[in-house]
């Protein structure tokens, strides 16, 4: 077994929540040479390690938690992964966050932690390099992520700990609940937070002094500062730096006819400049905030002073995903109202994104009467009433009262339950709600929605190759926004050649994309496995095939099944896979897949 | 919310918490600023920012001062990489890195320097004979001799006479870490003025100061924070939820 010479430390961190039995994992450096970390490392373990067809919810189901390759040096805009068998689709789930746990987590010294079993109590653990515990914490159950990152700070004595914690969502397993760092950051997609609470696992405290070996040093910082360079320098992104991903939403609205209003019922809504980065900056923002050894900074804080009810309230946002979902797609015209929803979402542990969907699906579904105020406990949840939403944003995250029970199923399980029309208005591709770009104004989004591994993801690629670039990024555990489109478009190689210095490998530019394709496939594999995924289930909604945008710069735009057969074509010539879209034996053998042959036979 | 403490000597320091005391604060800073860009206009750019030889320069070209203008910090942390790989061959490690950048409830960011203070609190409590802290006339700096001379893990004195709480121990020995203004050319500004393509930068640094250390020093990471609170959050000054 050999030992890398730099980038990991070669151990992982084995924790047994039902027995308490905290061991250590020898990794072999080939293991990391074919999958790297993140999203191809989670599909590997995923596949070789959980039992096939486990329910995701129960104790047999793991976590992990899987800093990449770069975290801790210097490299730029790093972050950290989390997969998981996700509670909220039944597949593969990878969630990154930026933030600062992901490289306090290298600096601990372990390359990641394989969480299994259910804890009996409440419990979170404490890594503080080699010393692992398991800490009662009874105390912080029913706290927000804001008390329960200051409680444990507090608890600990110490402010240096970084924190990955769950909200009251995530403890009450709502399947789309999602896990926060740094108070405002989330790995929001899939349901990590469901599957955090259903282990009894309320936070992970983090605490890091060592450094990552690097094998040849002067190359890799030189190289590393080149990258930086490259994200810095992106022409097309030095808007993001001043007005954030924000500064998207009137773009998405006046230009490209992407944006997403009142249920993708219409991509035109010019009410968004009471919503968007010029009202934020006026009202709300206050500073930038970066990642760790980011030029980006993208994200915002800030407090508002609009003088209203929420008068004071501090939070980071809005961001392009957060700011449409819990803004237009909901109606609202007012940013206090739409800041607050964010800001709740985040406090309760719940991914905005998927919140944002499954609220406008129920009030599309009282605007067409097929929901009655009598089955939403008298909330009037209509479009543009931001008290209703703020207020269901709680029954969610609880799963107080029928309301509460219905909107946390998420939309998929909410339609199958509703029956009828419902189905109708249900926006999601493989049971997971999507994000906030409407693939008929901008037709590459489909490719990230109906393509993507962990169904409607905007953080999947909107090509074939590009989403090899992000599975690439989710790999080595970068930012998709600051790295991908820098280095894949100018110098893909880039990757190759920083791995090289930093781990003393000997790839070649080439093997950057086999190797992307390999992590595609083998999280293919994975849900084929687990949920018979095929052709059929890379589709779009059907309001997305059928309905012509009404108004707006695309209006009439449809994404036509031509161009659902010319997507899912392109993809899977891409990829190998046969016309139903399973990976080819030949394919298999030529990513080292052949694992899983048997299960590709079988589909 | 104005307290007093008792200083070094006896003599009683003023430490203005309210926010117009703070607002006044930020005044005192930025003249020291305006002193900082009429020096590098004196030398010149080339001469400010030398990247060739850090450690090698004449004591006409050193840095003798370090300048933090808090409230535009990103909290990206460049400048604890840039520290730690200056002093620790090459490789990331903030726990070593004399500047560090603390977090306060997740909304507030604090980069935390070594002023150089004039009178130096951590020399005078320095109990070694011979010294193992000295303030040095002609760079300016905080000179830590050697592991030798100073007591390690079995003194506290320099951390506890820090007023601005910046001093800490090697996670490893023990030892406090200090800042030597990398031999007069910082790389923490370096790293700071290249990540801020379009933002203010945070760090600077100047040959002359203006007794803005002098001001500044008796700010430790609480009262910093809180003042910031006020500055930029107001009318939420607790950083609760709302």
């Amino acid at each position: 077994m050999a030992t890398p010479k730099g980038g990991y430390f070669g151990k992982m961190l084995e924790v047994d929540l039902s027995s308490g039995k905290i061991s250590t994992r020898a990794m072999d450096e080939q293991i990391y040479k074919d999958y790297v970390g993140g999203y191809g490392l989670g599909a590997h373990l995923l596949y070789k390690e959980l039992p096939p067809k486990t329910d995701p919810l129960s104790p047999q189901n793991i976590l992990l938690i899987l800093p990449g390759p770069f975290n801790g040096t210097s490299c730029p805009s790093t972050r950290l992964n989390m997969c998981f068998k996700s509670p909220h689709t039944g597949i593969f789930a990878h969630t990154e966050v930026g933030g600062n746990a992901g490289n306090e987590f290298k600096w601990t010294g372990w390359d990641g932690v394989i969480v299994k079993g259910k804890a009996a109590k409440p419990t979170y653990l404490v890594i503080h390099n080699d010393k692992v515990e398991l800490r009662d914490a009874s105390k912080l159950w029913g706290k927000d992520t804001y008390e329960t990152d200051e409680a444990i700070k507090a608890e600990l004595k110490d402010d240096e700990f970084r924190t990955i914690v769950i909200g009251p969502a995530g403890e009450n397993k709502v399947t789309y609940a999602c896990i926060i760092v740094d108070r405002f950051r989330a790995a929001g997609r899939s349901g990590g937070g469901a599957v955090m609470g259903s282990k009894n696992l309320k936070a992970v405290a983090i605490k890091g002094t060592k450094a990552v070996p690097v094998a040849n040093v002067e190359a890799y910082n030189k190289l590393a500062a080149e990258a930086k360079d490259m994200c810095s320098n992106v022409e097309a992104w030095q808007g993001v730096k001043r007005w954030g991903t924000a500064g998207l939403m009137e773009f998405a609205n006046f230009v490209a006819g992407s944006l997403v209003a009142k249920n993708y019922q219409t991509s035109w809504y010019p009410d968004v400049e009471y919503l968007g980065a010029e009202e934020a900056n006026r009202t709300f923002w206050k500073r930038h905030t970066a990642c760790p050894n980011c030029p980006m900074h993208c994200m915002k804080l800030g407090v508002l002073r609009t003088g209203g009810k929420y008068d004071g309230l501090i939070a980071e946002g809005p961001e392009y995903e957060t700011g449409v979902m819990m803004g237009t797609n909901l109606g609202l015209v007012e940013f206090e109202g739409a800041m607050k929803g964010i800001e709740e979402c985040d406090a309760m542990g719940l991914c905005t994104i998927s919140t944002g969907n499954v609220i406008g699906y129920a009030m599309e579904l009282v605007q067409r009467g097929l929901l009655k105020p009598a089955d939403l406990d008298g909330v009037k949840l209509e479009f543009g009433n931001a008290e209703a939403a703020i207020a269901m944003v709680r029954k969610i995250a609880r799963k107080e009262g029928k309301a509460g029970a219905l909107l946390s199923l998420g939309i998929k399980r909410m339609a199958d339950k509703l029956g009828g029309d419902a189905s109708k208005y249900a926006i999601h591709t493989k049971g997971q709600e999507m994000a906030a770009h409407d693939p008929r104004g901008f037709k590459p989004r489909g490719v990230s929605y109906a393509m993507g591994q962990q169904g409607g993801d905007h953080h999947e690629g909107n090509t074939p190759d590009g989403q090899a670039v992000f599975a690439w990024c989710c790999s080595a555990v970068t930012c998709t926004l600051a790295t991908a489109t820098p280095w894949a478009k100018r110098r893909p190689g880039i990757v190759c050649e920083m791995l090289n210095s930093l781990c003393g490998w000997n790839m070649k530019d080439e093997d950057f994309w086999t190797m992307g394709k390999r992590f595609i496939t083998a999280a293919r594999v994975f849900n084929i496995r687990e949920a018979g995924i095929s052709r059929k289930d890379d589709v779009l909604p059907v309001r997305m095939t059928t309905e012509p945008l009404p108004e707006g710069p695309k209006q009439g735009a449809v994404f036509t099944e031509e161009d659902t057969k010319k997507m899912q074509d392109d993809y899977y010539a891409y990829y190998g896979w046969d016309a139903n879209g399973i990976p080819t034996p030949e394919t298999l053998k030529s990513l080292k897949l052949d694992y899983a042959m048997e299960v590709t036979k079988k589909a | 919310m104005s307290e007093s403490k008792e200083g070094q000597k006896g003599e009683v320091v003023q430490v203005t918490l309210d926010r117009r005391g703070f607002v006044k604060g930020s005044f005192t800073l930025v003249g020291g600023m305006l002193l900082a860009i009429e020096a590098s206009k004196l030398v010149g750019p080339g001469l400010l920012f030398a990247a060739d030889a850090p450690g090698k320069l004449k004591p006409e070209e050193m840095m003798k001062y370090l300048y933090a203008v808090r409230e535009g910090c990103t909290g990206c942390r460049s400048c604890e990489y840039a520290c730690s790989m200056y002093h620790n061959n090459g490789l990331v490690r903030p726990s070593v890195s004399a500047v560090h950048v603390k977090k306060y409830k997740n909304v507030i960011d604090i980069p935390m320097i070594c002023w150089h203070c004039e009178d130096a609190p951590c020399v005078k409590a320095c109990p070694t004979t011979p010294q193992a802290i000295v303030k040095d006339k002609e760079t300016n700096i905080i000179k830590y001799i050697d592991d030798k001379t100073c007591l390690g893990a079995k003194c506290n004195k320099c951390i506890e006479a820090c007023p601005s709480g910046f001093l800490r121990r090697h996670p490893d020995t023990g030892w406090p870490i200090f800042c030597d203004l990398c031999g007069g050319d910082p790389q923490c500004v370096k790293a700071c003025q290249a990540q801020a393509t379009d933002t203010a930068p945070v760090l600077s640094t100047a040959k002359k100061g203006f007794g803005v250390n002098l001001a500044y020093r008796n700010v430790n990471v609480k009262d910093a924070a809180e003042g910031l609170m006020q500055t930029l959050y107001y009318p939420n000054t607790d950083g609760g939820r709302r």
